[in-house]
């Protein structure tokens, strides 16, 4: 009897073994994201857990865009199984029909803030695109003194030095802009819908443009600019600063007037293991890997669950974007806007660019 | 013609203590030469013998280390070569493949600051002398090689230089050409009367064109004369190896005052002394045989009289064994092993004969033994070579 | 008399056949060539002039190259382009001929170790040299931080994100393929040349400009045009040394792959820049006899 039930145990258990070994047959799926310590944010809290758990072996690549999506679509050779996308980007992508519809029978969004998934794209981090500086320039934020708000970033006056913006592309370029000229924040996507809004905010930008050292093409540009303090303010992705920050770098920034935007998970159109690779991005939606993401980069989870189960310390729970306490004073980003207008919007801002 | 340049307008050229070093390589040894005014002097020597250094130390392109170059009373030494106002024919031609013909010769006018007009009337007059006219819009790469060679020579002359270098000019030409070229050279010399200095290796070329020869070898001057001088009296077994053809034959001093070659006496050491200019010689000395000099005796001459063509030769007469006849044309030649005295055995010598109806040259099979003739005027005798 | 005439055609048709044959076997050896340049490059263009043409609705539209007049970033994009490239090339030529003419009056073993120093760049990445420039001229990078520390100058000069920084990064990047094809022209002159130049009375500056700048010329037509042609279409070194300040065609191509996916625009800018490169083309070889120039002459 003993006997055979160890016999039975080890039948058992050589089921299990030849079941995980029928996983692990399965293709390796290909999971695109970006260099920097944003990919490797990602790898720490979620991937390489969640394919540990899983058994499903990833391919992992850097250097995610949609526009790369598009092109291995129409060229009919699809090798990218997941990729990153900004909201805006995916949203694009979406509409000219690169994406593949995510199927939330099997993603699990029920403990989702509501607009942080789409039809073809689920949220993966909450992120702020902020005015950061040299807090040996102009003090810690915060302090009396420090730069405040969009204002004083574009007032060279009260805060002499140089200025980084964005190089090439005009998402979240415009909306600081129209702050900084005194448009409040619930009217600036209303002021951008015309040709003068649009162009209101590139002639702020123009005024600023003699003491914009430099315009950035990266998140690793703009914390490798603080680093070596080649200018003095720049616009940026929060979670990028404080990385560079833990490098040494002296920087701080604040999250009021930030813009409040979101990264998420696209499927290019025929990905190769669209199956499973559902299951994987299911897998790292769950509240569990997301609540690790606070510890490599201060991304907000885009799972409310996530907060109620991570172990970071309250400090850095309140100081992510996502935070209840930080959204009120910021921006969120209006994807109908880029919809509509961002070719045009691009259109002005690279005549701005190539003056 | 008007290009007739008086013969006051050549230099001389006073050359002495010239010294270069390549390393530990004497490429001119404290050279002493003089050259006299509106002379057509040659530098002959083989490869490497600093014939060509000499050359372009005079032309300035390169940088002795000690002595002096004088042309009349100039010291030119310290001169860079675009002041020395000496015309230079390159063996490469050195013409400017991007100028026609007539902007290569008009090259050293325009440098003069001649005027348009007379530019063109010396262009057009050169290209007359070398028998270019109307030639003057070609490009070079349309020039054959003996047209090249013109250029090169008419841009050398163009502006009347006082002195004239050539550096093998004739190399590159076929032997036709070369040979016609070497007689319109010389004439072109006696019409400008410049002084030319002409560096060759081919012994031939040097005695056809030159007023003098000045062999060199090892970076030293071994002899200077006039091409007959150096033809019949070599200096030594360098010259008389490198000027013509020849072979030496060892002498043994005999009885007296006599050399002999095998049991043949050839000349006194008197008369051999006093032809080398009275140099004493340890060494021993040498018999110059040169091919033309030897002469076929008749085959049934007797032994007691030798006879040529039926007449008594009184001669220096050898023995010897027919090795090889060789036929060409104008003239032939024989090779025979001499067989006269057991120490000089097998040496070798060249017979050369012309080859009219009479010299029978049938009948010299190989493997037959004949005898050779030397009259005693043709006997020239040099020291032998230390070791 | 029949006879004679069919011995003199005796073979002729076999011959011809033999002629007829090699001329094919050259053929054959160079259809691989042939097959490489129409797939790598005949298609691929074609494709890119047959794209610039489609409008958003894939109908046949001429929208791309209208939207290029529409505003003024594209005109200026190009302007940018040529004044790069023609800069460039220009600072390849001041720094690349002294340079090269120095290599060649080497003798050759040592000129080839200089030259090694030439091509060193060659084989690291280009990127690695673009960062390095970086590095080197940044607000407080190893350049400014020395000469202010020797009082050169005060407070940091803008050496990087600008014109500056990019024509620095960009002839350094360039600086080879001028002086390579300038030394082997150079290599090739004649030394009697200039002997025979002073040996007619020409001083060494005469020397030199009337014969030996004149020989030197087809090397550096060939070099500067091949600078100039890879520099229109140059991304990276303009895209990081000039800060965003420096924007070049190929980085507006990018900006509009990356932001619109519109292949169509991007292609018809591909097809303005192409044009253009070969009307300089054509205009240099009417100029300059550029086949002399860049296959040598006879």
């Amino acid at each position: 009897m003993q006997l055979s039930i160890q016999i039975r145990h080890a039948l058992a258990g050589t089921a299990a073994v030849l079941l995980l070994a029928g996983t692990a047959v399965a293709e390796p799926i290909t999971v695109v994201s970006w260099g920097g310590t944003y990919g490797a944010a990602q790898d720490n809290a979620l991937f390489n857990d969640a394919s540990k758990n899983t058994g499903i072996e990833i391919i992992r690549e850097s250097g995610a865009s949609m526009s790369k999506t598009c092109l291995q679509v129409e060229s009919g050779s699809v090798t990218w199984d997941l990729v990153v996308s900004g909201s805006g980007g995916a949203a694009n992508a979406a509409a000219k029909g690169c994406l593949e519809p995510i199927d939330y029978s099997v993603v699990d969004v029920s403990d989702f803030y509501p607009n942080l998934y789409t039809d073809y794209c689920v949220g993966s981090d909450v992120f702020a695109t902020v005015m950061a500086w040299n807090t040996d320039k102009y003090g810690e934020p915060g302090s009396e003194g420090a730069p405040q708000n969009w204002a004083d970033f574009f007032d060279a006056e009260k805060f002499p030095g140089t200025r980084a913006y964005r190089a090439n592309n005009v998402d979240g370029a415009l909306e600081p802009a129209l702050m900084a000229d005194g448009v409040a924040p619930e009217d600036v996507y209303e002021v951008l819908s015309t040709r003068e809004g649009m162009e209101r905010a590139i002639n702020k930008i123009r005024e600023l443009k003699p003491h914009i050292a430099v315009f950035w093409g990266s998140g690793a540009q703009q914390a490798q600019l603080m680093k070596d303090a080649e200018v003095d303010m720049t616009t940026g992705w929060n979670g990028r600063f404080d990385n560079a920050k833990k490098d040494g770098a002296k920087v701080g920034y604040t999250l009021k007037q930030a813009l409040l935007d979101y990264d998420c998970f696209a499927m290019p159109k025929g990905a190769p293991n669209k199956d499973v690779a559902m299951k994987f991005l299911a897998e790292i939606s769950k509240a569990e890997y997301q609540a690790n993401l606070p510890f490599h980069i201060t991304y907000g989870p885009t799972n409310k669950k996530a907060y109620e189960v991570t172990t970071a310390s309250k400090e850095l729970i309140e100081s992510l974007p996502s935070h209840p306490s930080n959204v009120p004073m910021m921006l969120p980003v209006q994807l109908d806007w880029y919809a509509k207008h961002r070719e045009e919007a691009l259109e002005l801002y690279m005549e701005l660019m190539s003056e | 013609m008007s290009l007739d340049h008086s013969s006051d307008s050549a230099l001389p050229i006073k050359i002495s203590g010239l010294t270069k070093k390549y390393g530990d390589m004497y490429a001119l040894d404290a050279v002493d030469l003089d050259i006299k005014s509106g002379e057509f002097l040659t530098l002959l020597g083989p490869s490497g013998s600093g014939k060509t250094t000499l050359l372009m130390a005079i032309a300035g392109f390169n940088r002795p280390d000690a002595g002096s170059i004088r042309f009349a009373d100039q010291e030119m030494i310290l001169y860079p070569p675009h002041r020395r106002e000496v015309g230079m024919v390159f063996q490469s031609y050195a013409l400017f493949p991007h100028m026609t013909v007539a902007e290569n010769i008009a090259f050293p006018l325009k440098l003069r600051k001649v005027s348009v007009e007379e530019c063109a009337l010396r262009v057009e007059e050169a290209l007359q002398t070398v028998q270019l006219d109307g030639l003057g819009a070609r490009n070079i790469d349309q020039l054959s090689g003996g047209q090249r060679q013109r250029v090169a020579l008419a841009r050398a002359f163009v502006f009347r230089p006082r002195i004239l270098l050539m550096d093998e000019p004739l190399s590159a030409l076929d032997k036709k050409l070369r040979e016609r070229m070497q007689i319109e050279l010389k004439q072109l010399h006696r019409q400008l009367g410049v002084t030319t200095v002409y560096v060759t290796h081919d012994q031939r070329e040097a005695l056809t064109m030159s007023d003098r020869i000045a062999v060199i070898n090892h970076g030293k001057l071994v002899q200077v004369d006039t091409p007959e001088a150096i033809y019949n009296a070599p200096a030594n077994a360098f010259v008389a190896d490198f000027i013509g053809e020849s072979t030496l034959l060892p002498l043994s001093l005999g009885g007296g005052d006599q050399l002999y070659f095998g049991d043949q006496s050839i000349a006194t050491v008197q008369a051999a002394v006093s032809a080398q200019g009275g140099t004493e010689n340890n060494q021993g000395w040498s018999l110059v045989v040169r091919p033309e000099r030897l002469l076929v005796l008749d085959k049934n001459s007797s032994s007691s009289q030798p006879l040529i063509n039926g007449f008594a030769f009184d001669g220096i007469v050898f023995g010897g064994t027919i090795r090889e006849s060789v036929f060409q044309g104008e003239s032939a030649f024989l090779i025979v092993a001499l067989a006269s005295g057991a120490d000089s055995s097998g040496v070798d010598v060249a017979v050369r004969f012309s080859t009219g109806k009479a010299a029978n040259i049938e009948s010299l099979a190989n493997g037959q033994q004949i005898e050779l003739g030397l009259h005693r005027e043709d006997v020239i005798v040099i020291p032998q070579e230390a070791d | 008399m029949a006879a004679s005439a069919g011995s003199r055609l005796k073979h002729a048709d076999a011959l011809k056949r033999q002629n007829r044959l090699e001329q094919w076997t050259l053929l054959g050896l160079a259809a691989p060539a042939l097959v490489v340049i129409v797939l790598v490059v005949l298609i691929p263009v074609g494709w890119l002039f047959y794209l610039s043409f489609l409008g958003g609705d894939g109908q046949f539209s001429l929208e791309n190259y209208q939207k290029m007049l529409k505003y003024k970033s594209y005109a200026r994009t190009f302007m940018t382009t040529f004044q790069v490239s023609i800069l460039t090339t220009l600072i390849c030529i001041l720094i690349g001929y002294p340079l090269a003419y120095f290599l060649a009056q080497l003798p050759n073993r040592i000129a080839g170790l200089f030259m090694l120093t030439v091509l060193l760049p060659f084989w690291t990445s280009l990127l690695v040299r673009t960062y390095a420039w970086l590095v080197l001229l940044q607000r407080k990078g190893i350049l400014n931080d020395f000469a202010i520390q020797i009082g050169l100058w005060d407070s940091p000069v803008k050496l990087v994100h600008n014109m500056t920084g990019t024509l620095i990064g960009m002839a350094h990047i360039m600086l080879p393929f001028l002086v390579l094809p300038l030394y082997n022209a150079m290599k090739k002159i004649d030394r009697d040349l200039m002997q025979a130049a002073s040996n007619l009375g020409a001083t060494p500056t005469r020397a030199f400009w009337q014969i030996y700048f004149p020989l030197s010329m087809p090397g550096m037509v060939a070099g500067s045009l091949i600078v100039f042609v890879l520099c229109l279409g140059f991304y990276v070194t303009p895209a990081v040394l000039g800060g965003g300040r420096v924007i070049m065609v190929a980085t507006q191509i990018t900006a509009i792959l990356e932001n619109q996916y519109d292949w169509g625009a991007a292609s018809a800018l591909g097809v303005v820049l192409l044009v253009a490169t070969i009307l300089v083309l054509i205009l240099a070889s009417r100029l300059f006899k550029l086949d002399s120039a860049l296959f040598g002459k006879g």
